[in-house]
């Protein structure tokens, strides 16, 4: 990946995040192409040198999306990512990296309309930057 | 001669959840359901959570629901419904017709190219919903022309799977097994019974069920009339509920209504949300703390609406008996939610007469004794869900496990 | 062993037009591994099953990579299909090209379909076979509690096939149900329901009943539980595969919230109960009995369920004025709204208030004030007896038992997380169950069903001949393992537990059984000594350096 790419890592837990996008699909609601989603178990199997690994290796921007807060299949998986986006915000803050293209996203298997929006903003906000 | 297998009547959330637990027991399950698709009424709502969850458990159901479709031990029938029974417990034979098999679920891909073909408007082959299972195209009997008897063999001739036959007819199929679980849902309760609510004569006047659907795929509400977000939104509780003619609580109403209050707020925290009510249903596990934030963010006015007009600027007028302040009042909203409840199935009394089971005094499927909501008079048919009274989704989980426990030890006992 | 991978891709009935299949096959045909690039048009069908079959069946592969439609609607296919040709259908990796690819995106589709393609390969050569066998449960249920839903649990259990011990702390069993005094409507009482619920349980073989005896300990995991069960003196420790808890609730009059003065007379539903059932003997039939409710706790059903029929057991046996001060009816259960309305038609009064009703004692009365919203006006009554609305509790031992146990309570203190995913009877723990009152949510008809439900959950656990789990799917590799517990803290199942390798060394083991495929230990352990096979780390990693590599 070339940081130019602007590919956006979206880690998707099965239970929620990974049905939205394919809601979207299905209602043939477009986003941008550069997204790249990766299944996961459960949000709180996204490990913070996931994340990392994704910005060294010239990812743009990486979303972490599981269930409603509260609403977690394994109770407590999403709490925990959100924990470590957090902390993955502060390391990448202290390389020079904007906390922002780092994001927790927490939303339910009906939500098509709320999935596009945090991907097209992410997208926005990565080209917004790129052209400065 | 003693049969292991079960008949569930109803694909909804009650109906899967009876085979879910069945077909986990390693019994042979035949699920029929009468619409193209499971999932049942649920399966259309939306998530109601703000930041966090408020446990509508909504969620639920689509998780269910691909379970049933991939498990080796469910034969899923839609489109069909049982149309003669006799026998008795550990031994039944069911005797069910399937609708023709216009497009064939199993060979339907999806793809899509039939609905861009079809020349009518609206498009009379279209997919039910994007959470639809299973994935396949249905056609609208009323709108196809070649089903009206016209010329038209457009969808056939381009389907690359030939899923598509209009020649196919309806199917009778018997099936023996050992117990049978009742779990035809509910009714929405219909709005328009009310008239003087304004309900189909106003298009800011929405019901529960509404919601549920624009959630789902807006994502957010906006006015039907001009597409904007509500300023003042009032919702109505009990309508179609606690009444003479439906003398019991629903049970879900007051609890969707300060959810899709709560949320309305949240997305619009400008708007004004007014709930009236004559008692409130706040019981329930994880919904006392909710209700406390529901306080602050929401306009409780104890009181029933009567009337609903339409003032001269376009907005709906309220009139209502402001209980608290023993008068009647007036008020104006952009827009009002009818909290319309559960009735029974208009058709329940068919199925009751091809079982032979009762029915209560509300229409609902009936029980042999109180204390009992899942056995009915006749020894191996079980009830599940709402289809023996309102429920909620967890309410109707638990109903249907439940009515599949009983329906276990009928099958253990006959062994 | 040489990895070798097939990959298939559908193009599903030709209809992803906007994906440049044979630019994509001749992508990938020039990576590493690859024993071939097949192009189908309906992977989902026979057909296309027929010839996946025979191209995998000519090939010599040990790994399959499909760009298809979403996992979600073909996982499960392809997977029986591997199961079938003896691959192990973990060896599969798919890769969404139709949901997420082609019918999401203008721009670039055939670029982002190769993307997938290869993230799904990097990872497809990273995975390893995971085998499925089956292991021993024990088949005896535990039920801690032996109230009413204790009793009908062990009844139906047996009914199942299993049998049960029952645990109940008091000396006698029965719980609260004979507290009530009848159920409108019902010729059987209470306490009747009780007796014959007993004899059941007494005259069942695949039924003990311990009584004064109370759960100390239990370890272990579903399907192999040991539990020490003290008994005075004495304790015992007895294996069961599954726990249902039915500890039922306590209730409380709290008399901070009625501003009480010491002196004013206020009884429990308990004592109206003990009034009716020998009206005989009272000194003086009471003329006038107040109910009041929503003052302690504006949430619960209880209180209404029991002044409901409490009433109309005073107006058939006492005939005494009945009057109930109430803020809102709860009649979200079934038959509360007609005993409601058959209630009123009695000549029960219902008053409903918006502030709490103030309390007094006058001439030897109870003297309750409060505003009627529905008159409009201010409210006296004089009555005989106060019937004060109790607030419903869990039972003295609720914390301890749920700390010993590693499971969750409510904001309210009653037993289960407010997970909906848990909902109706589970706990976080696979094996634990939850049943009527302990639950905090109070109503018969709803707890009848819980208890149904949870005795289908446990068939369904331990009865099968053979109770199959994947093996080690999620497994500690002990060799790195530094015993920090962290992952035994961690894990929301409650599925990981220290186990003795050796005189020197304990390390953390997963259970199969329990283990709910989380990953959330796999993400925590800080010496990454835990493997999740399917989404390992170097799985995880060898998708996200696909993204953009050049070939």
């Amino acid at each position: 990946m070339n940081r130019e790419d602007n590919k956006i890592v979206a880690f998707c837990c099965e239970h929620s995040a990974y049905q939205v996008a394919d809601k979207a699909g299905r209602m043939r609601l477009h986003y941008p192409d550069n997204v790249r989603i990766i299944r996961v178990p459960c949000a709180g199997r996204v490990d913070v040198q996931h994340i990392l690994k994704a910005f060294e290796k010239g990812a743009a921007g990486v979303l972490v999306m599981g269930c409603q807060e509260g609403a977690c299949q394994h109770l407590t998986g999403n709490t925990r990512a959100k924990k470590r986006v957090k902390y993955a915000e502060d390391l990448l803050k202290e390389v020079g990296i904007d906390g922002g293209r780092v994001k927790m996203v927490n939303l339910a298997p009906d939500m098509a309309q709320r999935f596009i929006r945090e991907v097209k903003e992410m997208a926005e906000k990565i080209e917004g930057e790129m052209r400065r | 001669m003693m049969n292991n297998s079960v008949l569930v009547i109803g694909g909804g959330i009650a109906g899967i959840a009876s085979a879910l637990e069945l077909a986990n027991s390693n019994r042979q399950v035949y699920l029929i359901e009468r619409e193209a698709t499971v999932g049942g009424q649920a399966a259309s709502f939306c998530c109601k959570a703000t930041e966090v969850c408020t446990k509508c458990s909504v969620c639920l159901v689509p998780q269910k629901v691909k379970e049933v479709k991939t498990h080796p031990k469910i034969s899923i029938l839609t489109n069909s419904i049982a149309s003669e029974v006799s026998g008795k417990a550990g031994n039944f034979q069911v005797e069910v017709w399937q609708k023709p098999q216009y497009i064939l679920p199993e060979r339907c891909i999806a793809c899509g190219i039939c609905f861009d073909i079809c020349p009518t408007q609206p498009k009379a082959i279209y997919l039910p919903s994007p959470e639809a299972v299973p994935y396949s195209y249905v056609i609208n009997e009323s709108q196809c022309l070649r089903l009206k008897g016209q010329e038209c063999n457009l969808c056939q001739e381009i389907c690359p799977t030939d899923a598509i036959n209009f020649e196919r007819k309806p199917e009778r199929q018997e099936l023996s097994v050992g117990t049978i679980i009742v779990a035809t849902g509910f009714d929405v309760f219909d709005a328009r019974e009310i008239g003087p609510l304004g309900y189909g004569r106003y298009p800011n006047v929405l019901t529960g069920l509404d919601l549920e659907k624009t959630f789902s795929y807006e994502g957010s509400l906006r006015l039907p009339s001009n597409g904007k977000e509500p300023h003042n939104i009032a919702f109505i509780q009990c309508v179609g509920s606690r009444n003479e003619s439906h003398c019991y609580c629903s049970q879900v109403c007051c609890k969707y209504a300060m959810r899709f209050a709560r949320l309305i707020k949240y997305q619009n925290p400008d708007c004004q949300v007014t709930i009236f009510y004559i008692d409130l249903q706040t019981a329930g596990k994880g919904f006392a703390e909710f209700y406390e934030e529901c306080r602050e963010a929401i306009r409780f006015i104890r009181g029933v609406p009567v009337e609903i007009s339409e003032t001269c600027y376009g907005e709906l007028e309220v009139k209502f008996e402001n209980i608290l302040e023993g008068k009647v009042g007036r008020e104006s909203f952009d827009s009002v939610v009818l909290s319309v409840g559960m009735a029974p199935r208009k058709d329940s009394w068919d199925l009751a007469r091809i079982l032979r089971i009762n029915l209560s005094d509300d229409g609902f499927f009936d029980t042999k004794e109180p204390f009992n909501p899942i056995e009915t008079n006749v020894d191996g048919i079980f009830l599940a869900g709402a289809c023996q009274g309102a429920k909620d989704i967890p309410d109707s989980i638990a109903h249907g496990t439940s009515a599949a426990e009983r329906a276990m030890e009928v099958l253990v006992r006959c062994k | 062993m040489q990895v070798r991978i097939g990959i298939f891709l559908c193009d599903c009935g030709e209809s992803l037009k906007n994906i440049d299949f044979s630019r994509i096959r001749g992508d990938l045909q020039r990576l590493e591994d690859i024993a071939f690039v097949d192009i189908s048009h309906n992977l989902c069908l026979e057909e296309g099953v027929k010839a996946m079959t025979s191209r995998i069946l000519a090939e010599n592969i040990n790994r399959v990579v499909i760009g298809a439609c979403s996992p979600e609607l073909c996982e499960h296919s392809f997977s029986r299909l591997l199961k079938g040709l003896r691959l192990n259908p973990s060896l599969l990796s798919l890769a969404n090209i139709r949901e997420q690819c082609s019918w999401a995106h203008e721009g670039d589709v055939t670029g982002k379909a190769l993307e997938l393609m290869r993230m799904a390969v990097n990872k497809a050569r990273f995975l390893q076979p995971v085998e499925k066998k089956d292991i021993p449960v024990n088949k005896e249920v535990l039920v801690v509690g032996g109230g009413f839903s204790g009793m009908r649990s062990a009844l139906e259990l047996s009914r199942l096939g299993l049998r049960t011990t029952l645990v109940e702390r008091e000396s006698v069993s029965g719980g609260k149900l004979g507290e009530f005094e009848s159920f409108h409507g019902i010729e059987t009482t209470p306490e009747e329901m009780l007796s014959s619920t007993r004899k059941a349980v007494k005259e069942n073989a695949d039924i003990k009943v311990l009584t004064s005896a109370e759960v100390t300990r239990v370890e272990g995991q579903v399907g192999d539980f040991t539990a020490s069960i003290g008994r005075g003196e004495e304790k015992v420790s007895q294996s069961f595969g599954a726990i249902i808890f039915a500890t039922g609730y306590m209730t409380k009059i709290l008399p901070q919230d009625f501003q009480l003065k010491p002196d004013v007379n206020i009884i429990s539903q308990r004592k109206l109960v003990e009034m009716l059932q020998a009206p005989g003997k009272l000194e003086r039939r009471p003329g006038t009995i107040g109910f009041v409710l929503d003052v302690s706790d504006e949430n619960s059903r209880l209180p209404i369920l029991s002044t409901l029929n409490n009433a109309l057991a005073v107006k058939e046996r006492l005939g005494s004025e009945v009057y109930v001060f109430c803020k809102s009816l709860k009649v979200d259960s079934e038959g509360v709204e007609k005993l409601y309305r058959e209630a009123r038609e009695r000549g029960v009064v219902f008053l409903k208030f918006e502030e709490k009703p103030r309390i007094s004692k006058e001439d030897g009365r109870v003297k309750v004030e409060a505003r009627d919203v529905l008159l409009g006006e201010e409210v006296t009554l004089l009555c005989d007896s106060l019937v004060a609305e109790e607030k419903v509790l869990p039972p003295e031992g609720t914390e301890a038992l749920s700390s010993l146990l590693n499971i969750g309570t409510d904001s309210a203190g009653f037993y289960q997380d407010e997970n909906v995913h848990l909902y109706p009877v589970a706990s976080e723990r696979k094996g634990i169950f939850f049943v009527g009152g302990c639950k905090g949510d109070l109503d018969f008809t709803r707890t009848l069903a819980d208890i149904s439900s949870a005795t289908m959950s446990i068939y369904k656990l331990l009865s099968p001949e053979k109770v199959i789990v994947e093996v080690e799917k999620v497994k500690v590799e002990p060799e790195k393992c530094r015993a920090c517990l962290t992952c035994v803290r961690v894990c929301p199942h409650g599925a990981i537990q220290m186990v003795r390798v050796d005189t020197e060394k304990e390390v953390a083991k997963i259970y199969d059984l329990a283990c709910d495929g989380c990953g959330i230990c796999a993400a925590i352990c800080p010496a990454k000594a835990i493997r999740f096979e399917g989404y390992a780390d170097e799985q995880i990693l060898a998708e996200v350096e696909a993204i953009g590599e050049s070939l």
